[in-house]
């Protein structure tokens, strides 16, 4: 009886144990990485929140979104410490009628990040409007018109070149070129061209991609009814490429958002006491520097010390600019999924 | 369009134009790479006249000759930290036999100080023994200082004029007054002083001599084998006083500095020092190990684990643990670079301190680490962003593997693991590999992460205490061109020692890019 029921009974051999072992090894080094990249999500999500909510009415920190980031003083008065940004400090110091007060001072620690993602918001638009522009026109000559001769495969292959060289390569060029050589000086023109060349490569690989997607016969039906090629290309194909196009784009945004280098010399400021839209001229707005949020996080988190003070700024900015590449890139995982159930030919 | 429509001519036209307004902006992905190339020489290849001028200004005006003194004195000095190093080894070896002593039988720290008393007098002998010296070349450091700024002043006043006369203005260049320096008489105060400097030299030797004959007692037995070490180390610093001699008698001021040395002091120097009161050397080498060595790092935690959750998700992962696990990783690669660099400045960093001052972990050499940010913090983070691209370039590959390979070896018996290493990996080994080489070209050209994390300090690892290497701050290529950039004045050398660092990056991605892409097309397995 024992024996029979043992027949059927696993039996572990070495073989597999090793085999449990390696597969065992091969998941914990795939959790790892999963909860690796967790911490960061979970420990910039949990601080960030705490200073991004509140918890009363309207639940959002509202300074945080509307203020420019100032300077926070640190200081004792009638025995209780108090913390001010830089004109709330001098608007008590009058109204105390005292000419000084000794205080701590922490520099962008106080206030909000609004030029910053009005900064943001500024490049990703100009940069990518030029590179959707661009890559889509290549795009089209490399998917419609092009045969194969030696002009387009070297095209193909600086394409492809273009793709792996450093984002601060580009910032050194976009420094030397539109900075230096153009005279635009660091200005929103600079980093709106800066940026575009750097993702040109992303856009341009996308758009043919979705261009390719459009069957063929859309365009054989078009030329056979006696449409040219460019009548074919602007009602047949274009129209059925776009949204493809437009989606994979969307995480060319997520990389123009979140690069830095690229902006250090061609665009960003540390401080500016305008907003971009108070300008004299309406050709200034172009040539005018910005604050934007990944520059802002890399002053915060190498200039300044690391303390309790300053840390609910460093936080709160990393938790903003976080959320809004992640959801950009979301929006483009989800707009995919979506558009591969509903165009079906 | 064969066949031009006669009676279209004008929509025929357009439509070549059209055509011709898609071609060009084709062209665009060629023209950007040659003008990136263009600018970055523009901006760079000045550099090699301005350096080979700034070495030739190093030996006219005597600082190498005076360097080779202040060499010797340097190397007296390290000895010196050497004996000071042994001295708290002693204090801290006589403080523990005093913990350790059940009954008080230690030594407090005033009778350990007393201990040491005569170990300090021979210190104390030791480091004035180079005071004569130091006097002498301290002097003569000033005065060559004072030649070199009268060079570098001529040369603004060369370029002020140069600069005129190219806008046409003759007489303002004329009023530009360019002195003429006479290196030689300048130096011959200095080069005839040179008896004074042998001297000196051998007194400074007679002491140190007498000093090693009557070494004192230690106050700890133990650490005799060190003591020694230090004896060889300084009889050896000796030996070495005739060569400095022969080297300084034999040395010429009009030797030529020939054109090479711009390039390889480039290429090859050991230094990166700007700003210096002495002489500012762009030597690239320092941080070119930087950004390998992060590299490295990164990329010797990357490969395995990408590598595997590659396998893992292409072969035994769940069908809901590829959809969800697939996604995941490529939200990873859209962090920006600049928020896991703050991450590491402000949890990782301390985090890993923390760590490697366990006591259960104090046999790993190196440990506990003094700096928050270092080589290896950065290599963490870096690892984190190569592990998307790796991931789903390895999985792409291994997902190209023909099905009939797999099937093949099921079908012979082999298990699941022998499949996996024996038919998989080496069938889709190309593809691993062009993965790990894209893989090391995204981290090595990564800028926010190292600037923020690698500590920036300007200094080749010393390599030789092993593995610990890892542990000390480094500059990285990127890092340093991101830092400096914004704070030198347009056209001076330290401006374009920068553009040849990034223009030295740009062939490296690209040396990359082209290694990759060469190895998946010549190894490519077809299913045939």
């Amino acid at each position: 009886m024992q024996t029979q029921a043992n027949l059927f009974q696993h039996r572990p051999s070495a073989q597999w144990l090793l085999e449990t072992a390696v597969a065992g090894i091969i998941r914990s080094a795939t959790y790892l990485v999963l909860i690796a990249a967790a911490c960061i999500f979970l420990t910039i999500g949990i601080k960030g929140a705490q200073t991004v909510f509140t918890s009363h009415w309207p639940f959002v920190n509202v300074p945080f979104f509307t203020e420019k980031p100032s300077t926070l003083y640190v200081f004792e008065w009638q025995g209780q410490k108090r913390e001010m940004s830089d004109d709330a400090f001098r608007a008590f110091k009058a109204a105390q009628k005292v000419e000084e007060i000794p205080a701590e001072t922490y520099a962008h620690s106080a206030g909000g990040i609004l030029p910053c993602i009005v900064g943001t918001v500024l490049l990703v638009l100009g940069s990518m409007t030029i590179a959707l522009f661009l890559g889509i026109s290549s795009a089209i000559y490399l998917s419609e018109y092009s045969r194969d001769w030696w002009l387009l495969r070297l095209i193909r292959l600086a394409i492809m070149n273009l793709a792996g060289v450093p984002s601060i390569v580009f910032g050194l060029f976009g420094f030397a070129l539109f900075v230096g050589y153009f005279k635009w000086n660091v200005s929103l023109l600079a980093g709106w061209f800066t940026l575009a060349f750097m993702v040109l490569p992303v856009v341009i690989t996308s758009a043919e991609e979705a261009l390719k997607a459009v069957p063929q016969g859309f365009r054989e039906g078009s030329l056979a009814l006696g449409a040219t090629k460019w009548q074919t290309i602007r009602t047949n194909v274009l129209p059925y490429a776009i949204p493809g196009i437009l989606t994979s784009s969307i995480l060319g945004i997520a990389r123009v958002a979140g690069e830095t280098a690229p902006i250090l010399f061609t665009a960003a400021y540390v401080v500016l006491d305008k907003y971009p839209w108070q300008v004299a001229k309406w050709t200034d707005f172009f040539f005018q520097p910005v604050q934007a949020l990944p520059y802002h996080i890399y002053v915060v988190s190498s200039k300044i010390p690391q303390n309790e003070y300053t840390e609910r700024m460093q936080y709160g900015t990393a938790f903003v600019f976080l959320a809004l590449v992640l959801l950009i890139s979301l929006g483009s995982v989800l707009l995919r999924l979506r558009l591969r159930e509903k165009l079906k030919w | 369009m064969k066949n031009p429509n006669r009676f279209d001519r004008k929509r025929l036209r357009i439509d070549h134009f059209i055509q011709w307004f898609f071609g060009s902006n084709a062209l665009l992905a060629i023209i950007v790479l040659a003008l990136i190339t263009l600018f970055l020489f523009r901006e760079g290849a000045e550099f090699f006249p301005q350096n080979l001028q700034n070495l030739r200004n190093y030996r006219l005006a005597g600082l190498e000759y005076v360097g080779i003194m202040r060499d010797q004195i340097e190397a007296h000095t390290s000895l010196n930290r050497s004996l000071q190093d042994l001295r708290l080894r002693q204090s801290n070896a006589l403080l523990k036999r005093q913990s350790n002593a059940l009954l008080k039988l230690g030594k407090t720290p005033e009778q350990i100080s007393t201990a040491l008393v005569p170990f300090d007098a021979f210190a104390a002998s030791f480091d004035s023994s180079v005071e004569e010296l130091r006097g002498l070349v301290s002097e003569w450091t000033d005065a060559v200082s004072e030649i070199k700024d009268k060079a570098k002043l001529r040369e603004d006043a060369l370029q002020q004029r140069q600069f005129l006369l190219k806008e046409g203005k003759r007489a303002e260049a004329d009023a530009v007054r360019v002195t003429q320096i006479d290196f030689a008489a300048e130096l011959a105060p200095i080069r005839s002083g040179f008896p004074l400097y042998r001297k000196a030299s051998v007194a400074f030797r007679g002491k140190i001599e007498t000093l090693l004959l009557q070494p004192p007692p230690l106050a700890a037995r133990e650490l005799q084998p060190r003591f020694e070490q230090f004896q060889k180390a300084a009889r050896a610093y000796l030996a070495s006083f005739p060569a400095t001699e022969r080297q300084l008698a034999k040395w010429e001021q009009f030797a030529p500095v020939p054109w090479h040395r711009a390039v390889t002091s480039f290429l090859f120097g050991k230094e990166w020092i700007t700003n210096s009161f002495w002489q500012d050397w762009y030597g690239v080498l320092p941080l070119l190990t930087g950004s390998v060595l992060v590299a490295a790092i990164a990329l010797a935690i990357a490969v395995p684990l990408g590598v595997c959750a590659a396998i893992y998700v292409s072969e035994l992962a769940t069908p809901l643990e590829q959809q969800l696990i697939k996604p995941y990783i490529e939200f990873i690669s859209a962090i920006p670079s600049v928020v896991i660099g703050f991450f590491g400045v402000a949890v990782l960093g301390e985090r890993l301190r923390e760590l490697t001052q366990w006591q259960a972990l104090s046999w790993i050499s190196g440990f506990p680490i003094s700096e928050r940010l270092n080589a290896f913090t950065a290599g963490c983070l870096l690892a984190l962003m190569a592990v998307p691209t790796i991931f789903s370039l390895a999985e792409d590959a291994i997902n190209s593997v023909p099905r009939a390979f797999k099937e093949a070896s099921y079908a012979l018996g082999a298990t699941r693991l022998q499949t996996m290493f024996r038919i998989l990996i080496p069938a889709s080994l190309s593809g691993i590999v062009s993965a790990v080489l894209l893989g090391f070209g995204r981290v090595i050209g990564e800028t926010m992460v190292v600037l923020l994390c690698a500590g920036n300090r300007i200094a080749i690892p010393d390599f030789t205490q092993g593995l610990s290497a890892v542990f000390q701050p480094v500059h990285t290529m990127t890092g340093i061109v991101a830092q400096e950039l914004g704070e030198v004045p347009n056209g001076t050398i330290h401006y374009r020692a920068l553009f040849m660092v990034g223009l030295l990056l740009f062939f490296l991605a690209l040396g990359i890019n082209w290694l990759a892409q060469g190895i998946v097309r010549r190894y490519k397995i077809s299913a045939g």
